[in-house]
């Protein structure tokens, strides 16, 4: 297996590298359509901005080349921003379409006093479904969280983790072959690990 | 006496405040005792033998050992060695690290088990000098000189692992019995790994972290540290390592597998500094220095290994509060001759040795040294290591 | 709800980690990546990497450490010590850093803050604040302790606030490595001026005196010596803490 890590500077990814590595994992760095070609998994990291994100995906032609793999049935994994990539549309920026890959769009949370935006920190992701991605965490888990704008999914069946933060969202979700969390697993220490672990095991199948 | 009375403890077993980990629910009871419950009550040990039969079955005849056997003689590995070999009809790589105090009783006990039953074995003796240097500073910085001793019964095994390719390593105890690092009401199997090794093995120094603090003043060779330190996770993630607790799969009983290995194996207990030898003669044998290390766990936290002992006899219904109060008063506290020795190795005066204690004592208890009396010699006391007095 | 964090709080010195008594004297406490990993592994919550070495060279180091850190430890890091323009924080964030500490810069570039946080967003700047306390009042000091700069708290935590920093990290220079307890009527204070989150360091001595500093409403603790001497680690802390109801981070 070789784990395909996007990268077109969307912020840095030496942790989530890291992660892998250590893990026994081999990588790719995937900064052009012609890679992904030799990648079994493929995982969307971002910091920063969702139309900016989406202007370099396009670009590079990396936006089509991800909805094949998709659609190949190929294991996906969207991480934070790369997981609010994954919806139809996006505001951040400007309104911008997404991958379309799990239907929903983002939206920024609302002013809720006593709550301080963004949302950073380490908060509860809790399982609503089971996913062979989460096997092994613990309920009531904690994750680390760094995000202003969170995912409204069309279909509730794609949720998988919920998150309560001034409204309940979606922290974890999913469809077939396509996962998204909200939250960094590179930085959620042994249950993010073991997140990072599963992907890399699982086959996109459910 | 001292203040040690002063402490909360668990209402079951006694084990006070300051013991690791320790946390006591709304009974007052602790989680230790808690744990212990979900092992009796919760687990299903006959799942856990089933996952066992099928791991074994895995490696078994697919390397050049079907598994490695960490071993230091004590009743566990013991026990462990015996049960693999025995029972499993495993061909196991025996692993032994020489620590450097290993007792008369204790090698004549290895020679009769790996004889009578038939393993191959590696032992391997770390260099004096360095052992020495790295029991002050494990000493100064956390009040616990068996840093070299931890890290390399921790370390090494794994280093065998990938150099034989042997990927299956199997211990004894799982931490659980005793502490809340791992907790058996998680119900999962504990691995034996880096995490762990950095959680509470290496006292949260590493090798790497040591030669900063030893190299001012010590002529070093870095490799020197090599035994002491973790391999690369992703060197045993690419062998394909597991590295598990055969106490994990059958649930552990640490009498009936004392007596176990006496009646097999000839296994002899020993008398030890500070503990009633009738009662416990089969707890913590191997080391010469166990009766320092009782002595500092005293000083720093008010308590031994008379009370942990009771606590677990307590814990199971065998030892009454009362009983447990009359053999801790008798044995506890006291200081082992074996502190010559190990003044003498550090080349440290006993109120140096006291001064260092002070800076790590935790609250709330604190030690009065003028009260300390000394406590008995054991028998083989005389032929222990004694430095060759400078020229 | 989120967690409350216990920080390991970390001083690089010449490619090893140090720790200081009233911001001197510094003993070697070990290997930059090697003991992240261990607290790490420890549980916890954050780590804090603070470059004290003068100059270039030390400051490289610290992008260096922070880049081998980000792929050993996973955990969110902050990083500083020494920034003093953009460039720098950019290049702590691109070899890993979560947040970057600002502390001198506050006082002479203090629209660093605003610029930093434009780009990386406020939740990536923590300002330091480095006090001692004299005729009967808190001076702030920046370079290392060395220079009073005459502000207020109040005025220099309302400045940061403005500007757009996320957290404060408030330090005692005459309670540091000293381990006789944090100051709790300067966190009292500062809970009292600052509308974002704070962590309180510098004198930390014992598990009770992390419950003081929690029970007063901070966000965080950083600590220095009490992992470092002693048989201490985050991972008993937080045993300690669990039995007074503190609510810590579930792994």
């Amino acid at each position: 297996m070789t784990i395909g890590i996007i990268d077109v500077g969307l912020g840095n990814i030496g942790s989530l590298s890291g992660a892998l590595y250590s893990q026994g994992w081999d990588i790719e760095l995937i900064d052009s359509p012609e890679k992904i070609k030799q990648v079994t998994h493929l995982i969307l990291p971002g910091v920063g901005s969702f139309s900016v994100a989406m202007e370099r995906l396009e670009r590079s032609g990396l936006s089509k080349a991800i909805k094949f793999f998709a659609q190949d049935g190929m294991p996906i994994l969207g991480i934070c921003l790369g997981m609010q990539l994954l919806a139809d549309k996006g505001v951040e920026g400007g309104l911008c379409a997404g991958l379309g890959l799990i239907h929903g769009d983002i939206r920024p949370f609302g002013v809720v006093q006593p709550f301080r935006f963004p949302h950073v920190g380490w908060n509860v992701m809790n399982k609503q479904a089971s996913h062979p991605v989460l096997s092994g965490i613990k309920a009531g888990a904690d994750f680390y969280f760094v995000h202003g704008y969170h995912f409204t999914v069309r279909d509730k069946s794609d949720i998988v983790g919920l998150t309560d933060y001034s409204l309940n969202f979606a922290s974890v979700i999913a469809n077939r072959n396509v996962l998204g969390v909200q939250f960094h697993p590179e930085k959620s220490q042994k249950n993010g690990l073991r997140l990072l672990d599963n992907f890399c095991n699982w086959s996109g199948g459910c | 006496m001292n203040n040690s009375q002063n402490m909360k403890r668990c209402f079951r077993c006694g084990l006070p405040e300051t013991y690791e980990t320790i946390e006591f629910d709304s009974y007052g009871v602790c989680n230790i005792c808690r744990q212990q419950d979900f092992k009796k009550e919760v687990i299903d040990w006959g799942e856990r033998k089933k996952l066992f039969d099928a791991l074994i079955a895995e490696y078994r005849g697919k390397y050049d050992y079907d598994c490695i056997v960490p071993f230091s003689g004590g009743k566990d590995s013991t026990f462990t060695l015996y049960y693999l070999v025995k029972e499993c009809k495993l061909k196991p790589l025996v692993v032994q690290f020489n620590h450097g105090f290993m007792r008369p009783n204790l090698i004549e006990n290895n020679e009769r088990t790996f004889k009578a039953l038939g393993v191959d074995v590696v032992s391997f003796t770390p260099n004096w000098k360095v052992v020495k240097r790295l029991m002050r500073e494990a000493l100064i910085r956390k009040g616990d000189f068996c840093w070299h001793c931890h890290t390399g019964i921790f370390s090494y095994p794994m280093h065998l692992a990938i150099k034989f390719n042997v990927p299956l390593v199997l211990w004894g105890e799982p931490s659980s019995e005793y502490t809340a690092y791992y907790d058996y009401r998680d119900n999962e199997i504990e691995s034996v790994d880096e995490v762990r090794f950095n959680r509470f093995v290496n006292l949260g120094i590493t090798a790497e972290d040591m030669k900063g603090m030893i190299e001012q003043d010590f002529d070093l060779d870095p490799r020197d540290l090599l035994p002491y330190t973790y391999p690369p996770l992703r060197d045993l993630k690419k062998l394909g390592y597991q590295s598990l607790c055969l106490g994990s799969f059958i649930p552990w009983d640490v009498k009936s597998q004392s007596r176990l290995i006496m009646d097999h194996l000839g296994w002899k207990g020993d008398e030890v500094e500070g503990m009633p030898p009738d009662i416990y003669g089969y707890e913590k044998i191997e080391c010469q220095m166990q009766g320092v290390r009782d002595y500092l766990k005293f000083l720093k936290r008010g308590y031994s290994r008379v009370t942990q002992m009771t606590a677990l006899d307590r814990r199971n219904g065998l030892m009454t509060q009362d009983e447990a109060e009359i053999l801790i008063n008798e044995w506890e506290g006291k200081k082992p001759p074996s502190l010559t020795l190990f003044l003498e190795y550090l080349d440290m005066t006993e109120s140096e040795f006291n001064e260092i204690v002070m800076k790590l004592t935790i609250p709330p208890f604190k030690p009065e040294f003028e009260e300390i009396k000394w406590g008995k010699k054991t028998s083989d006391f005389d032929s222990w290591y004694r430095e060759q007095k400078k020229l | 709800m989120l967690k409350k964090r216990i920080i390991p709080l970390e001083l690089l010195k010449n490619d090893r980690l140090v720790k200081s008594c009233n911001f001197s004297e510094h003993r070697d406490v070990g290997h930059p990546i090697k003991s992240s990993k261990v607290y790490s592994d420890q549980d916890a919550d954050e780590l804090i990497l603070l470059n004290i070495g003068d100059g270039d060279l030390e400051f490289d180091n610290l992008v260096r450490v922070v880049g081998k850190l980000a792929f050993e430890c996973f955990v969110p890091l902050s990083a500083g010590g020494g920034i003093r323009k953009f460039g720098d924080a950019e290049k702590l964030f691109e070899a890993g850093a979560d947040r970057v500490v600002l502390n001198s810069a506050c006082y002479s570039t203090p629209l660093l803050i605003k610029e930093i946080a434009d780009e990386y967003g406020g939740q990536s700047v923590v300002v330091g604040i480095d006090v001692k306390f004299t005729n009967g009042r808190y001076l702030l000091y920046s370079n290392s302790g060395v220079i009073e700069t005459g502000l207020t708290l109040d005025d220099h935590i309302k400045t940061v606030i403005n500007l757009g920093a996320g957290e404060i990290l408030i330090q005692s220079i005459d309670r540091d490595g000293m381990m006789q307890g944090l100051d709790l009527i300067l966190l009292t204070q500062v809970l009292s001026f600052s509308s974002i989150p704070v962590i309180i360091a510098g004198g930390t001595g014992s598990f009770m005196d992390l419950k003081s500093a929690f029970d007063l409403g901070v966000d965080a603790v950083a600590c220095g010596s009490l992992f470092n001497f002693g048989d201490n680690n985050p991972l008993r802390a937080k045993s300690f803490l669990k039995n007074y109801g503190i609510p810590l981070k579930i792994l």
